[in-house]
């Protein structure tokens, strides 16, 4: 079996493996986060630990998930707040998963409603021997406004609890930012000003996910009402992955240290995220689906990956494809490429037909007779929809021509993907 | 009812059927759609579960076709929709028939209500037979206003399926609830009447502004090495003693020995080893690669245990030993059953109705006969002679009527 390496270093830390449990029901006491240590997980971000005061007392139920055709879990909504059991049982299982897994990485997430209690958890979470602190500002489904994504938003407030942080421990320290933001930059450097070393991102995004239609309620339903709560999934990966983005190439952020988190349940999404710049990787979702046990393929899958690139350690991936991604303006506009389609390949179903003239530019003509599509050149604008919607494959990119009176070659314009070849 | 010979297959889930319907590539201008002799359009009730709309599916099947649930579960789809289907050129097929069957199982269980009987066009029509043509005329009248008496020989309407098709592929309740629907619609079923003895047809043909025939084609042929044979039945008496029985038959051979390569001939065999028949030989006149039966119907045979044996004729029937020859080689067979039964298909029985009928089948090219008044539809109008056939036959006579009568009202 394939052996690479997958250890990144992290604030100052050693992983053995760039993936944690993310803050979450998934490591929420001691049993489930040795299980995940069991199965392979480099580390864990203990389930976010609150001060004595604030009480816990969630709904039921409390999740809900968006499905597509026969799809489940194509997006999953959460309702529970922070850690359910008390802060001394809390501080005793970060403690002895130290003591019993020496070589992994134990994270305490911690949430204040000020900046005392933010000082005294950062404290504790040092003194039960925690590796590293991450600072829960964004969880979405509070039940207090001084705690979670409303904190978040506030760069002020970011600012003042992350130097309360600081005062309280030592420990490297990322702060934890919510993506229910326009530009979560200011967020982020208010915690760099505060003293975070750096940002774990997203949490979840603020959603309703589906309604009743006979009881006319949003789901789930709690005793006749629900709320608003925080979205997770895949189908939030994109937008996890455009704020990775949006951090490592603000300016002096370029170099900024990031937890991924975000629709992580492959080895292609982790990779994905390593490539924009983040160094570890959080991952709730798909382990509420599915169990500890995917961390197996997202590890093996990675290091074939890494074989495939030829590199030897996981870290030389990371942000690699940051400078590839830039503003709209700077696109070249030049040229166009048209799709090619393989009449070998064809099973003549007209999708890219209805496709081209519903949704494009009417360039696809339609023999009736010989169930067989082609393309009209004159009015093709090269926008690949046909390419994406063929079930078969039979449609690729072809002939790259110059717009007219533009300067260039259009043979050196680079469009291919192993993503559009995928069959 | 013995719990082998009633057991249906599995139905979808909502969950199964989304990932069936989500397999389906829902193709521009649908070949699914042009396969369909009853012209049923699943490329537009695939859509419709597709995008989570069973109502709409149920409206579809339902508008096209009165006997959906049926088709759904007997129709030989690899020959039509399923033969056409685009997702052939990537694996498999997509299981039209099985959606379908989702869907009206779902229309049934919604209580839906789809057909809606027409206003009142003062006019009258007389069906003669209840079997699947009969019961599509009646539906297509009187959507159209007509009002409509069928006489059906039996106690039970429905025909063959009602007395043929066996109960783990057609579940009576299904036949009795596609019935219902129809009788409440409007049509007026008059059982225990044969027409021609019970009922003249110039009696019809009086109280009535068309009379159409749809008695099928019932009566077992045989051969006549097996004439006064007693250890001889015919496949349609059986299948129905059977159905009638719920299973509960009491002479179930140890040996049996079926003749024929047909759906019917495959039902019987299967309805036997399903009943704990200890061995059943199933002998066809065809080969392999020129069979009658539908592929659905020759899997389930041979999963069920039959021993199937291609391209030999009966030649001689000593008392209940029967010898086959081989029809291109030089080979002999000979099988000692406890049951011989025929399934070497059906001709018509159209005795007084004023039916020209000549070896078996009827000259007429159409739906016409020489009387302006009297009309055929089903197995004895010319085409197939399945149910899909029958639906089909049933619509386009109903049109041809109304044309007639009203100049078409739709």
């Amino acid at each position: 079996m394939i052996d690479k390496d997958l250890s990144v270093d992290f604030m100052g830390v050693h992983f053995e493996n760039p993936f944690l449990l993310s803050s979450s029901p998934v490591g929420n006491c001691y049993d489930m986060c040795a299980k995940a240590f069991d199965e392979g997980w480099g580390g864990v971000v203990f389930k976010t630990i609150g001060p004595k005061h604030f009480k816990i007392d969630e709904v039921s139920p409390r999740f809900d998930e968006l499905t597509k055709e026969g799809t489940p879990f194509v997006g999953f909504k959460n309702m529970e707040q922070i850690a359910e059991h008390p802060l001394e049982e809390n501080l005793h299982d970060l403690k002895k998963l130290k003591e019993n897994y020496p070589d992994k990485i134990v994270v305490a997430s911690i949430m204040g409603t000020n900046e005392e209690d933010w000082e005294e958890l950062a404290q504790l979470v040092t003194e039960a021997k925690a590796d590293m602190i991450e600072m829960n500002l964004s969880c979405p489904q509070m039940t207090s406004h001084e705690m979670g994504s409303d904190v978040g938003t506030n760069p002020e407030l970011v600012k003042k609890y992350c130097a309360a942080v600081k005062r309280g421990s030592d420990l490297p320290m990322m702060a934890k930012m919510t993506p229910n933001i326009t530009d979560m930059v200011p967020a982020a450097k208010a915690s760099m000003d505060g003293g975070a070393d750096g940002i774990a991102t997203i949490n979840t995004v603020k959603s309703i996910s589906n309604i009743d239609l006979d009881k006319k309620v949003a789901l789930p339903i709690v005793n006749g009402k629900s709320s608003i709560s925080g979205f997770s999934g895949k189908a939030v990966k994109p937008i996890a992955l455009r704020f990775i983005q949006q951090l490592r190439t603000a300016a002096g952020m370029e170099l900024l240290p990031i937890s991924g988190i975000g629709g992580i349940e492959t080895w292609q999404d982790a990779a994905e995220f390593i490539l924009l710049g983040a160094t570890t990787l959080q991952v709730t979702t798909s382990v509420m689906q599915y169990g500890y046990r995917i961390v197996e393929d997202m590890k093996n899958g990675l290091m074939h990956y890494m074989e495939e690139q030829h590199v030897d350690h996981l870290s030389d991936l990371i942000g690699l494809a940051t400078k590839n991604i830039v503003p709209a303006e700077d696109l070249d506009r030049d040229y166009k490429v048209y799709p090619k389609i393989d009449w070998d390949k064809c099973i003549g179903c007209g999708r890219c037909y209805i496709s081209c003239f519903d949704g494009a530019h009417q360039a696809i003509t339609w023999d009736e007779e010989k169930r067989r599509p082609s393309v009209n050149i004159n009015r093709c604008v090269g926008c690949q929809l046909c390419n994406l919607v063929c079930p078969v494959g039979a449609i690729t990119t072809g002939e790259k021509v110059m717009k007219p009176g533009r300067q260039g070659k259009a043979e050196d314009k680079q469009v291919d993907s192993s993503r559009l070849t995928h069959f | 009812m013995s719990k082998k010979y009633e057991t249906e297959t599995p139905s979808y889930t909502m969950t199964t059927v989304m990932e069936e319907a989500a397999r389906c590539l829902l193709c521009h201008d649908a070949p699914c759609s042009q396969a369909c002799p009853a012209h049923t359009d699943p490329g537009k009730f695939i859509r419709s579960v597709r995008f989570r709309n069973v109502k709409g599916a149920a409206e579809t099947i339902r508008e096209n076709n009165a006997l959906g649930a049926i088709c759904a579960r007997v129709c030989p789809t690899e020959k039509y929709c399923e033969l056409a289907c685009s997702r052939t050129g990537i694996d498999s097929p997509i299981d039209i028939g099985g959606i379908q069957r989702y869907v009206t199982d779902f229309e049934q269980q919604a209580k839906m209500d789809i057909l809606k009987k027409g206003d009142s066009n003062g006019k009258t029509i007389a069906i003669v037979g209840s079997g699947p043509a009969g019961l599509q005329t009646a539906t297509t009248m009187l959507e159209r206003g007509y009002a409509v008496d069928i006489y059906e020989k039996s106690e039970k309407a429905g025909g063959y399926l009602t007395y043929g098709i066996p109960e783990y592929r057609l579940p009576q309740d299904i036949v009795d609830f596609e019935i219902k629907r129809i009788v409440n619609l409007g049509a007026d079923i008059h059982y225990n009447v044969t027409v021609g003895k019970d009922i003249t047809m110039d009696d019809l043909k009086a109280n009535h502004d068309a009379v159409v025939v749809a008695v099928g084609a019932s009566e077992a042929k045989s051969l006549s090495i097996f004439a006064g044979n007693d250890y001889v039945e015919s496949a349609v008496d059986f299948l129905a003693r059977v159905k009638d029985a719920k299973g509960d038959i009491t002479d179930v051979p140890q040996n049996a020995v079926v003749i024929g390569g047909g759906d019917v001939a495959m039902d019987v065999a299967t309805t036997l080893k399903r009943l704990d028949a200890k061995n059943v030989t199933d002998v066809a006149y065809e080969e392999f690669d020129e069979f009658r039966a539908s592929k659905k119907e020759l899997e389930g045979t041979r999963k069920a245990g039959v021993t199937i044996v291609d391209g030999y004729v009966p030649s001689a029937v000593d008392d209940n030993v029967v010898t086959f020859k081989h029809r291109k080689i030089d080979s002999e067979l000979k099988i000692k059953a406890d049951k011989i039964i025929l399934a070497i298909g059906q001709q018509i029985n159209a005795d007084n109705l004023g039916i020209n009928i000549e070896r078996g089948v009827v000259p007429y090219v159409g739906y016409k006969t020489e009387d302006p008044k009297v009309y055929i539809t089903g197995d004895i109008a010319k085409g197939d002679q399945t149910v899909v056939w029958a639906v089909r036959k049933g619509k386009k006579v109903a049109d041809l009527v109304d044309q007639t009568l009203l100049g078409g009202t739709k």
